[in-house]
């Protein structure tokens, strides 16, 4: 199909002094929140909007969500009211199973051409019944996404000690934890490539796996020193010592909290108590605890650890 | 002594092995090694010890023993004298321990020096009482142990061989009665009579909670499934309470004891224990004694030859706080995320894998024991009517006898403070006290006399949950603990809902305020609101909880929080950038705002 040429309700003058009106139409190529947004904001300024999306519903992305990122909020909540608007809209045409074919013109007047797909139902018809989807023979065609794939493969000593950790839990239920903790526990943190094979040797998505590693605080994604330094935050700690073996720690090390100083010796870590308490102030280092650590004994007792 | 245990006379057979080392004919030279005595250098004290033993040729042998309790005099190290009593002494250090076995040599016990004797010890499990021989008269000086106020009141049935055997003995610990009442349970009682028995004991979950341990146990028993659980909950994340790890690093047993009871009852043939990682001495003392258990026929296949099997697996947990809920446990060992489900179903019937879980505390699991062994009668005979037998709290912060305290509830925070605790050091006031989980907020010394019970009724009892007492002193400031006890919620919270992701932070933004000089009156009916609100509309336990931080300091502490807003002073001198009362730097804050 091709567009009607639109006389523009608002006909603003082509500024480049050929003379020649503008076109008043606009063509937004995607019904993801992005375009159906930009669809509305279109229209309310005056313009005739064209839609064109490739699936047979708008919504994109967004409309499979559960939830959005960071904030958490209800995905359907933020996006519902927006489709029906822009389905509302009069001056927002909405062309699903289009595809943009070709385009020409220049700026302020192109020409796109669009082909649209048929759908199998007269659209001006449909009530949305859904009675055409259980005769349909290809109703259950389904999507598959490809086979996810590591970046890389494994170096062959790498992909033996994680062949060797995973035979370990194989037939224990539930052991994806112990896994990553040994992993942890051996490289220093979680490198991503591991993850990644990790993942497709347990028939798992990579993002179900981060989601479950970073639920947690014991799990390293970057590398750590070679000595970790915990700091019991626990509350008779807190009352006891008020930040100041912290701030010894923070300032002796040369790395804040969650950091690895500059020499990858330390990496300094706070823990919602050490079960310690009554001996606070404590802190442990490599899981050596230590007692009523007084600030000026800091030096001394990281002189231990080379 | 090894081989298999499969009836009353090879558990005979163990103890007899276990009294010898228990109590050597030569002297024994006992070092406090879980994690308190380790951190204060308990290490280094046994080394000087075996060293001292080495060239001074003593006839001694040198052993670890886990924590007694008395966290506040770590290192201790103990004398059991071959022909005399049990001697403790405080805060050793390797030339102290040189000096002390020098002197023993010579044949001097140096009293002076000494915390306590013990003149006898009970067997708890089994109701006997081991007496040591006539104290010689040099040590009579010395004070009994169960005469220092730290003791007087104290009625261990958890810790009851914490700080006695050495914990990767199992024939120590079968000496001490480990592994009768499960021989009891398993030939001489039906699983329902083991229920019932438990029942009657009145035992109530010891992880805060209270639930009636039996009536958990028969919700699993009725449920017909083809597998069923035990889980021992030992994620001990609440800041301030560390008894879980005590009775996991001094009596792993007494736990594996109790779930192997538990999974008789029930019908369970797995069991796992969620440890928090943060603990590894208890990873390492609970998977010793799993296998220890395993070689001689206490678990594994055909216990005690009864053909009955149970398999305990050791999880670590990876640090977070929400894994103590006990949904949001199950959900971790099934290898997801540790956020908590929606209750009913309870895990009773619809646990790990949709399959009946009975889940216990650490503390509830080493009860059950001694109930099997010495009856329920004996057991309802302590404690309160609602809340029979005995719970641990650990006493810290400003009091003179810090450390674990196991007590009969009922007893009142003006006892555990004063009479076990010794009151405050340096003799400071009280300005009160955290006490029962973070989220239980500050109480004013006001109800010092009230009894604690895990039933919280107005005027008569006081609610301690976990068991952590954190005693403050009158250099606390109420306003910086409010923000602290918040911002743990804040830390801990898993994200899932709204009110507690977003309550919590604006809750510990508004206390940032005002510990900072920049609180308005506003702010304080904010707080309430918002807290009000978090309570009402959180999804789990802990965003129900978290408000409480904030709603029981505010209002007996009400006035500090005023102190801070209008006069833009910090009483206690804690907050930075606020002062003292009388300093400038207050003064040119209030300037300021």
């Amino acid at each position: 199909m091709t567009l009607p040429e639109m006389e523009s309700p608002t006909t603003p003058t082509n500024g480049d002094g050929n003379g020649g009106a503008l076109c008043g139409a606009v063509l937004v190529c995607g019904g993801g929140v992005a375009g159906i947004q930009a669809s509305l904001d279109l229209s309310a300024a005056g313009f005739r909007v064209f839609l064109v999306e490739e699936s047979p519903t708008i919504g994109g992305g967004m409309a499979r969500l559960d939830k959005t990122f960071p904030t958490g909020d209800c995905a359907t909540c933020t996006l519902s009211p927006k489709l029906v608007e822009c389905m509302r809209d009069y001056n927002v045409d909405i062309l699903t199973m289009s595809d943009v074919t070709s385009l020409s013109g220049e700026a302020g007047r192109f020409v796109a051409e669009v082909r649209t797909r048929p759908r199998g139902v007269i659209p001006s018809k449909c009530t949305g019944c859904g009675d055409c989807w259980t005769i349909c023979p290809v109703r259950n065609t389904a999507e598959a996404p490809p086979p996810f794939q590591p970046y890389k493969p494994l170096a062959e000593a790498d992909a033996a000690k994680l062949g060797g950790i995973l035979a370990r839990y194989e037939g224990h239920p539930g052991s994806i934890l112990p896994v990553l903790q040994e992993i942890d526990r051996s490289y220093g943190y979680l490198p991503r490539l591991l993850l990644e094979h990790m993942a497709c040797r347990l028939g798992l998505r990579p993002a179900e796996l981060l989601r479950v590693a970073s639920f947690y605080d014991r799990f390293h994604f970057e590398p750590t020193g070679r000595h970790l330094v915990e700091i019991c935050a626990g509350t008779s700690c807190h009352a006891r010592s008020r930040g100041t073996l912290r701030e010894k720690l923070e300032k002796e090390i040369g790395a804040g909290v969650g950091e690895t100083d500059k020499s990858g010796r330390f990496t300094l870590r706070t823990v919602r108590c050490l079960g310690l308490c009554a001996l606070s102030p404590a802190m442990k280092i490599d899981g050596q605890p230590f007692g009523k650590v007084d600030a000026d004994r800091v030096p001394e007792i990281l002189g231990r650890f080379a | 002594m090894s081989g298999i245990l499969r009836n009353i006379a090879d558990l005979d057979r163990a103890a007899a092995a276990g009294l010898r080392t228990l109590y050597p004919p030569q002297l024994k030279i006992l070092v406090g090694s879980a994690s308190c005595g380790v951190a204060m250098g308990a290490p280094d004290v046994e080394a000087a010890a075996r060293r001292a033993v080495e060239e001074l040729h003593l006839d001694a042998v040198v052993c670890r023993t886990g924590c007694i309790g008395f966290c506040a005099k770590e290192p201790l190290l103990d004398l059991v004298l071959p022909d005399g009593p049990r001697v403790s002494y405080p805060h050793m250090t390797p030339g102290k321990t040189r000096g002390l076995l020098e002197a023993y040599s010579r044949g001097n016990l140096e009293p002076e020096k000494a915390l306590g004797r013990f003149t006898s010890e009970e067997i708890v499990s089994t109701g006997e009482v081991h007496s040591y021989p006539p104290c010689p008269e040099p040590l009579r000086r010395i004070p009994e142990w169960s005469n220092l106020d730290f003791y007087r009141r104290q009625k261990k049935v958890i810790l009851r061989n914490c700080g006695s055997i050495d914990p990767r003995a199992l024939d120590e610990t079968i000496a001490r009665g480990a592994y009768r009442g499960a021989l009891r349970a398993m030939t001489d009682m039906t699983p329902e009579a083991v229920i019932d028995e438990v029942v009657k004991s009145g035992l109530r979950g010891r992880g805060g909670a209270a639930f009636p341990t039996g009536q958990k146990w028969r919700m699993a028993r009725e449920a017909s499934a083809d597998v069923k659980y035990v889980v021992c909950n030992a994620d001990e994340g609440e800041p301030g309470a560390y008894m879980d790890r005590t009775v996991l690093e001094g009596d792993p047993h007494a736990v594996l004891e109790g779930m192997l009871i538990g999974a008789f009852a029930i019908g369970a043939g797995e069991g796992f224990i969620y440890v928090r990682s943060e603990y590894p001495l208890a990873i390492e003392m609970l998977e010793h004694a799993i296998d220890q258990a395993g070689k001689r026929g206490l678990l594994g296949e055909d216990i005690l030859g009864t053909g009955r099997s149970f398999h305990v697996t050791v999880r670590r947990g990876a640090g977070a706080y929400i894994c103590g809920e006990e949904t949001a446990l199950i959900e971790s060992l099934e290898g997801h995320s540790g956020e908590p489900r929606t209750r009913p179903p309870y895990p009773a019937t619809n646990g790990l894998w949709g399959k009946p879980t009975v889940v216990n505390n650490v503390k509830t699991w080493a009860s059950v024991a001694p109930i099997v062994t010495r009856g329920a009668a004996w057991y309802a005979g302590m404690g309160t009517r609602r809340t029979p037998g005995t719970t641990i709290f650990s006493l810290e912060g400003a009091v003179r006898n810090a450390g674990l305290v196991e007590v009969p509830y009922g007893i009142s925070v003006r006892d555990l403070v004063y009479g076990i605790g010794g009151g405050l050091t340096g003799d400071r006031p009280l300005k009160g006290f955290q006490a029962g989980g973070a989220s239980r907020g500050c109480l004013p010394p006001s109800v010092l006399d009230l009894a604690i019970d895990t039933e919280d009724r107005d005027n008569a009892t006081i609610l301690m949950g976990t068991g952590g007492v954190i005693v403050l002193d009158d250099g606390a400031c109420m306003v910086d603990m409010a923000r602290f006890l918040v911002g743990f919620f804040l830390e801990e919270s898993c994200g899932k809902c709204v009110p507690c992701r977003e309550g919590t932070r604006q809750m510990f933004r508004i206390l940032s305020r005002t510990c900072e000089g920049h609180g308005t009156m506003a702010d304080l009916a904010l707080l309430e609101r918002l807290a009000r609100s978090v309570k009402s509309a959180s999804v789990c336990g802990m965003g129900a909880m978290a408000p409480g931080a904030v709603m029981t300091t505010l209002s007996h502490f009400r006035g500090e929080f005023e102190t801070h807003i209008r006069e833009k002073q910090c009483p206690a001198g804690v907050c930075r950038g606020l002062a003292a009362p009388g300093s400038s730097i207050g003064s040119s804050a209030a300037v300021r705002q």
